[in-house]
């Protein structure tokens, strides 16, 4: 076809298609703009609108029931009435109001010249003052204008004043023709001001109003918008970009719009409140939004807000990671190095800022998974944070012949759990990855070889004090459950032991099949004779009481386990795994004859020793050939929450997704499950052992173990100790290694024995409330190396423990104190000082109150139910009894102690004239005066005139 | 059929194929110079692209965000390709009837002006290109990484699609040959094209058969040599650029064995059975010979063949040196490609001490 000439095209084709081409970029651009316009967050805000607008409406109602309609119509007769009064009074109100617009205009133009006189003051003072420095003429004259200045300033400000209290006056009348519309109307805004207010704050929910679709709209919502982007910014806590630090910013609320405001705990995620905001979110909880943000505890990249994923948003498991994924197209994130934490693990976070304590308050799950590492000694493998200075995990094997026999050991090392299925030592054999007949064969050898190490080394030089001499049974179970074994040990077939479930000491059940009865006998009477450093107390047993319990535990038998014969040494095997550790760093040739010019003995020493190297048993126990420091088996920890993702070996196990906490969780269940599916040669198969753990247990040891970041919070976002607390935390540590808090309940924590106690608390080791405030510091520190029975009507024990030093003594007195917040030394008055007719009203009313019927030691001879009165003077604080005396039951809640002074009214109104305050400071004298003035024993002067 | 797949697609199989394959494409130009060629082509093509498309690892691939932008322009090759051969075989048939090539017929030699006819088209040229892009970017996000960590590097770490077909060179090269010698020679011999082409055959319009060794030289550096490459490293190397084959999954523990040997070791070590002489030179003189004989002799035999003596006469000696280098650089290539495939040879030449490796 022909064109016109020089042009290659129709001249009209080119403009169609021009024009279309502009429409379709006109339109690709407004899709962009919508694309842009379009966020997930404002479709979830403008649901949160509805949310609210529900709840608002609903508010109103509940509001508006509790309104009483009469008094409301009421009110509203008067506001009509008033409304008559004030019209009909009309002309006269007009007459004043236009009074009252005159003196405001007045005073408005006098305020108009003030500013004028106020002007030129400070002007003429500025020029005075410089002409007075520089010494220029005519000083004099400026003065005169300005005094003058001055004076009119003062006399127009006087004048406004004047101007003010007329108007005041006539504001007063009309107020008063109106007074009863006035108050009327104040009488009704009381009543429904609150429902008013929730009603503007429900006109803004709606979303059909004009103004909120202009300040909404495409490009025009950079000006004022409603819908936005909600952030915080934290200045006390930094993201690592890993160029550089920058300030936390978390834009959670965009979407989780009420998480601060109580009254949406019903919702769906997102519009849920915070489940906990009186501890966390809220502006008057410890970590209130805008200095915390949600990340710093949460995890997660929380300065996004594009989609659902990019948050890293983490499921609590499977089936919510499916829900997410059909809802919110949710997939893993990738090389996220913190993502959210799954809900379960979150108080993992705690840890980063309040490092420095044994338990952190309120943080139940990750304080469960912190004991549970330390009942199973996992810190002794691995090097954990604020663990180092525990002691080892598992008794000392260096005297071990005096307690057990060569083939049970072998047999427990095989298998400890076939023994006791509560054993908290691991298993190590038997286990996925080497049950193979030759492994086993192997296995087989290297424990005889270690059971054979360590009866070598055994000190024999160690010898039982005590000899079993036969006992009672019944007597010997009685006490067992009574005295407090079961604050830390299980036994089956005492009931209560296992009611109280403590994991502290082994499960006992078993015990005849197990130890010496000669040592059980001295371990119960004497237990640092056969372990210095053992945690277990002595309760101060007679002779006949020590046969007792060991006759009882003695007829604890596990005869299948006794039965058990351990395959002998198979010397062959025993060789080959020698040459093998030989080979490593020799030739085969120099290997061999390495091996030969060993004798029989030496190469079952030598594997015994290099298998409980390879093991890791030294971790664990103190084995003699084995040094105290030499590095424990297992990796570090100290970074495991910050370890990258793909730095943890998922093997071939394809099940288990690839998130930090499922491999923890996974290798915790078992740890042995990652050498499925390869061909590992025997002496590089995984070695951590098989707890057993329940699933409660793996995830709070998970949150544990998570807590450990490679994060720098910066000081000043850090929780720090008073130096009190730093001071309590301390002597916490050894509170926690004696297990104190397994019998007393110390303000509110522990006290597991007292499962076994539960219908009277009374009858169980006493709760130790502000313990600081009521016992004197230095009677605690004498108690603690001299016990001796307070409470003459329990059965249970205080025990005698064999603490490690008197550091340890003075740490557990410093905590009680610091946590008290008390001095250390609070003397009694050496001299009692009565008041005129004091002693006698004293004297009345411990016989009035009849004091004696309990605490009787030392006035009767009946059965003491409470305390010895004597004790008071040098164990208890004065100020202490004063406080337990006006509300005992406040104190102790289980107390059988009387309160005499019943919301501080005295039930003898004779006596000192019933002054509740004055008979208490009474008693409290007496008590000063009677009690011994040693720590036990000696009895006071006047005590025993009496 | 897969498994068959995945294992040709190793370069050590599919550059051979690749070569054979360009080679008959050489030889049967006017079939491939057909409209007929191309929609049975781009039938077969598109079958055999959706059956491939329905295995979910060859699927993840192709569209992965940064691979989309390589398959589009892969398509675009295939297809200007085809334009360019299709239009000289036209010119061929016509010129050898006696006619002028299709450019040089009347109405195309006409004459039009630059403005409407190119300036308004180059304009809505934008637009359209402009509204794609604004489409593309809306539909597929840009794929943005996390922030950069540097103890974490990507894997497969890879470089932009255009140097792929250079960091697969880093496979069978030293660095600094990939990285440096080689490209500054592409640049170079691109640039001096003009000045060694003295065929005034073809000048404005396109034809095969007047300029054989131009088109198929050009044709094996550009399809066999860049474009197969860039496949190769885009779509079939994964983690540790490692070979993956086109069905097979991208997973990070595949280890592969390689133990790749020099040649000065190939010839003292396991064929004289002594150990390495000490000098530099003595040491690598096997590879210094070899090397040397590659240029001198390959150059040597071929001005003794009739296209040789035909082209001195035609170029002149400074123009053939120069072309006659620039192609046994760019054969190079394919030398090491496959002594490094048959012997597993390391280097030729490896002088380490002053960073040389050949």
């Amino acid at each position: 076809m022909k064109h016109e000439p020089g042009m290659a095209y129709k001249s009209s084709t080119l403009h169609k298609v021009f024009a279309f081409l502009s429409i379709l970029l006109l339109f690709c651009t407004l899709g962009m703009f919508l694309d842009d316009y379009i966020r997930p967050w404002k479709g979830w805000q403008i649901k949160a609108l509805a949310v609210k607008e529900e709840k608002l409406k609903k508010d109103i109602e509940e509001k508006l029931g509790t309104i009483d309609k009469e008094k409301l119509a009421q009110v509203e007769a008067q506001i009509v009435e008033g409304t008559k009064i004030a019209a009909e009074r009309e002309t006269e109100i007009n007459v004043i109001a236009g009074k009252l617009n005159e003196v405001k205009a007045k005073i408005h133009a006098k305020k108009l010249e003030l500013s004028v006189y106020n002007g030129q003051v400070s002007e003429l003072t500025f020029n005075w003052e410089m002409a007075v420095e520089k010494k220029k003429p005519g000083t004099d004259k400026m003065k005169a204008k300005l005094d003058k200045n001055r004076a009119l300033y003062a006399k127009t400000n006087n004048e406004i004043k004047s101007l003010e209290g007329e108007a005041k006056v006539l504001r007063n009348e009309i107020e008063d023709k109106k007074k009863i519309l006035i108050q009327g109307e104040k009488a009704k805004k009381r009543m429904i001001g609150q429902v008013e207010l929730m009603k503007q704050a429900l006109a803004k929910t709606n979303t059909t109003n004009p103004v909120w679709i202009i300040r909404n709209l495409p490009f025009l919502d950079f000006l004022d918008p409603t819908v936005k982007v909600e952030q915080v910014v934290l200045d006390n806590y930094v993201d690592d970009r890993y160029f550089q630090k920058v300030p936390k910013v978390d834009r959670c609320q965009t979407c989780h719009v009420f998480i601060d405001k109580p009254g949406y705990e019903d919702q769906e995620q997102p519009f849920k409140t915070h489940s906990n905001l009186a501890l966390m979110v809220s502006r008057d909880s410890p970590h209130p939004k805008a200095q915390f943000g949600c990340t710093s505890c949460h995890g997660g990249e929380g300065h996004r807000i594009n989609d659902f994923t990019s948050i890293a948003h983490t499921p609590q498991n499977q089936e919510q990671a499916k829900e997410w994924a059909a809802k919110y197209n949710w997939h893993e994130p990738h090389k996220i190095p913190q993502p959210m934490l799954p809900l379960q693990h979150t108080e993992a976070s705690c840890y980063k800022c309040h490092s420095g304590v044994e338990v952190i308050p309120a943080a139940d799950d990750y304080n469960k998974g912190k004991q549970l590492v330390t009942d199973y000694g996992c810190y002794a493998c691995h090097v954990m944070p604020g663990m180092q200075e525990k002691k080892k995990a598992g008794p000392s094997l260096k005297r071990l012949a005096a307690k057990l026999d060569k083939n049970w050991v072998k047999n427990w090392i095989w298998d400890p759990f076939g023994f006791n299925p509560h054993s908290r030592m691991p298993s190590f054999f038997q286990q996925s990855n080497n049950s193979k007949p030759e492994f086993m064969k192997k296995n087989i050898a290297e424990v005889n070889a270690m059971g054979e190490f360590l009866f070598d080394k055994n000190d024999d030089s160690y010898r039982v004090e005590y000899r079993y001499a036969g006992g009672d049974t019944e007597n010997g179970k009685e006490l067992i459950s009574s005295v407090g074994c079961i604050a830390c040990h299980q036994v089956e077939g005492i009931e209560s032991s296992i009611k109280v479930g403590s994991m502290k000491g082994p499960y006992l059940t078993g015990t005849g099949s197990k130890v010496d009865k000669n040592w059980l006998v001295q371990w119960l009477k004497k237990p640092n004779h056969y372990q210095a450093d053992t945690i277990m107390p002595s309760f101060r047993l007679t002779d006949k009481e020590a046969n007792d319990m060991a006759a009882y535990l003695m007829s604890l038998k596990n005869e299948t386990f006794e039965a058990k014969r351990f395959t002998n040494l198979d010397k062959d095997l025993r060789d080959e795994i020698l040459l093998e550790y030989f080979v490593a760093f020799d030739t085969i040739a120099a290997a061999k004859k390495k091996l030969e010019r060993m004798s029989d003995y030496e190469r079952t020493m030598e594997l015994g020793k290099r298998s409980i190297g390879k093991y890791g048993c030294y971790s664990c126990h103190s084995i003699e050939g084995f040094k105290d420091d030499r590095a424990p088996i297992g990796p570090n920890l100290a970074k495991e929450g910050s370890k990258p993702v793909h730095q943890f070996g998922f093997g071939h196990e394809k099940d288990v997704p690839h998130t930090r906490h499922d491999w923890i969780e996974a290798h915790l269940g078992n740890p042995r499950r990652w050498d499925r599916g390869t061909d590992k040669p025997f002496k590089d198969l995984t070695r951590m052992p098989q707890f057993y753990l329940k699933d409660d247990e793996i995830q709070a040891m998970t949150t544990y173990v998570l807590g450990f970041v490679d994060e720098k919070i910066p000081e000043r976002g850090m929780h720090k100790l008073s130096p009190e607390e730093k001071i309590a935390e301390k002597g916490f540590k050894a509170i926690a290694k004696y297990n104190c808090a397994g019998c007393h309940k110390i303000d509110g924590y522990g006290g597991d024995i007292l499962a076994a106690y539960e219908d009277d608390n009374n009858e169980g080791p006493p709760w130790l409330v502000n313990e600081g405030h009521r016992i004197q510091a230095d009677w605690l520190h004498h108690f603690l190396q001299n016990v001796h029975p307070l409470r003459p009507w329990l059965a249970v024990r205080m025990p005698s423990f064999h603490y490690d030093n008197n550091e340890e003594i003075n740490e557990i007195v410093e905590y009680f104190r610091n946590k008290s917040g008390e001095l250390a030394f609070d003397p009694p008055p050496i001299r009692v000082e009565w008041e005129p007719g004091e002693r006698k009203a004293a004297l009345a009313l411990f016989e009035d109150y009849a004091c004696a019927t309990c605490h009787t030691t030392g006035f009767n001879n009946d059965e003491a139910a409470a305390p010895n009165l004597y004790f008071a003077k040098r164990r208890l604080r004065s100020s202490w009894i004063k406080k337990w005396l006006a509300g005992p039951a406040e104190i102790l809640p289980y107390t059988v102690m009387p309160n005499f002074w019943e919301d501080g009214e005295a039930q003898n109104q004779d006596i000192l004239g019933g002054d509740s305050d004055k008979q208490i400071e009474a008693l409290t004298k007496y008590l000063m005066e009677i009690g011994y003035s040693e720590f036990h024993g000696k009895m006071n002067k006047s005590a025993r005139n009496r | 059929m897969k498994d068959f797949v995945n294992l040709i697609a190793d370069p050590k199989y599919s550059f051979t194929l690749v070569i054979i394959g360009f080679f008959i494409f050489m030889k049967y130009y006017y079939v491939v110079g057909t409209k007929k060629f191309l929609y049975w082509s781009t039938a077969i093509t598109l079958v055999v692209f959706g059956w491939m498309c329905t295995d979910p690892n060859f699927f993840a691939i192709i569209t992965w965000p940064d691979n989309v932008p390589i398959v589009i322009l892969l398509a675009l090759v295939f297809y200007l390709t085809w334009f360019a051969i299709y239009q000289a075989t036209e010119n061929d048939k016509r010129l050898d009837e006696g006619l002028p090539p299709n450019e040089g017929t009347p109405e195309n030699k006409e004459k039009v002006w630059v403005w409407p006819n190119l300036v308004y088209t180059e304009l809505m040229a934008m637009i359209v290109f402009t509204a794609l892009l604004i489409i593309w970017s809306i539909f597929l996000k840009a794929p943005l990484e996390e922030p950069a960590n540097p103890t974490w590097a990507p894997n497969p770490a890879k470089a932009p699609w255009y140097f792929l077909g250079l960091q697969e060179m880093l496979v069978y090269f030293d660095p600094w040959m990939a990285g440096v010698v080689l490209p500054v020679l592409i640049i170079v011999g691109l640039i001096a094209i003009p000045f060694i082409d003295t065929n005034p055959e073809g000048n404005g319009f396109y034809s095969f058969k007047r300029r054989k060794f131009a088109m198929a030289g050009f044709l094996f550096g550009w399809l066999v040599l860049w474009v197969y490459l860039i496949i190769i490293g885009t779509f079939l190397r994964g983690p540790n650029w490692t070979f993956y084959g086109p069905f097979e999954y991208w997973d990070h523990h595949k280890v592969v064995a390689e133990s790749n040997v020099n040649l000065s070791e190939f010839f003292w070590i396991k064929g004289l059975g002594t150990a390495m002489p000490g000098s530099i030179i003595i040491r690598e003189i096997v590879g210094i010979i070899v090397v040397s004989a590659y240029f001198g002799l390959t150059t040597f035999i071929f001005n003794k063949t009739e296209m040789g003596r035909n082209l001195f006469r035609s170029l002149g000696k400074a123009r053939y040196y120069i072309l006659i280098g620039l192609i046994l650089f760019m054969g190079l290539l394919p030398v090491k490609m496959y002594l490094r495939w048959l012997f597993d040879l390391k280097y030729l030449i490896a002088m380490p001490e002053f960073e040389f490796n050949l």
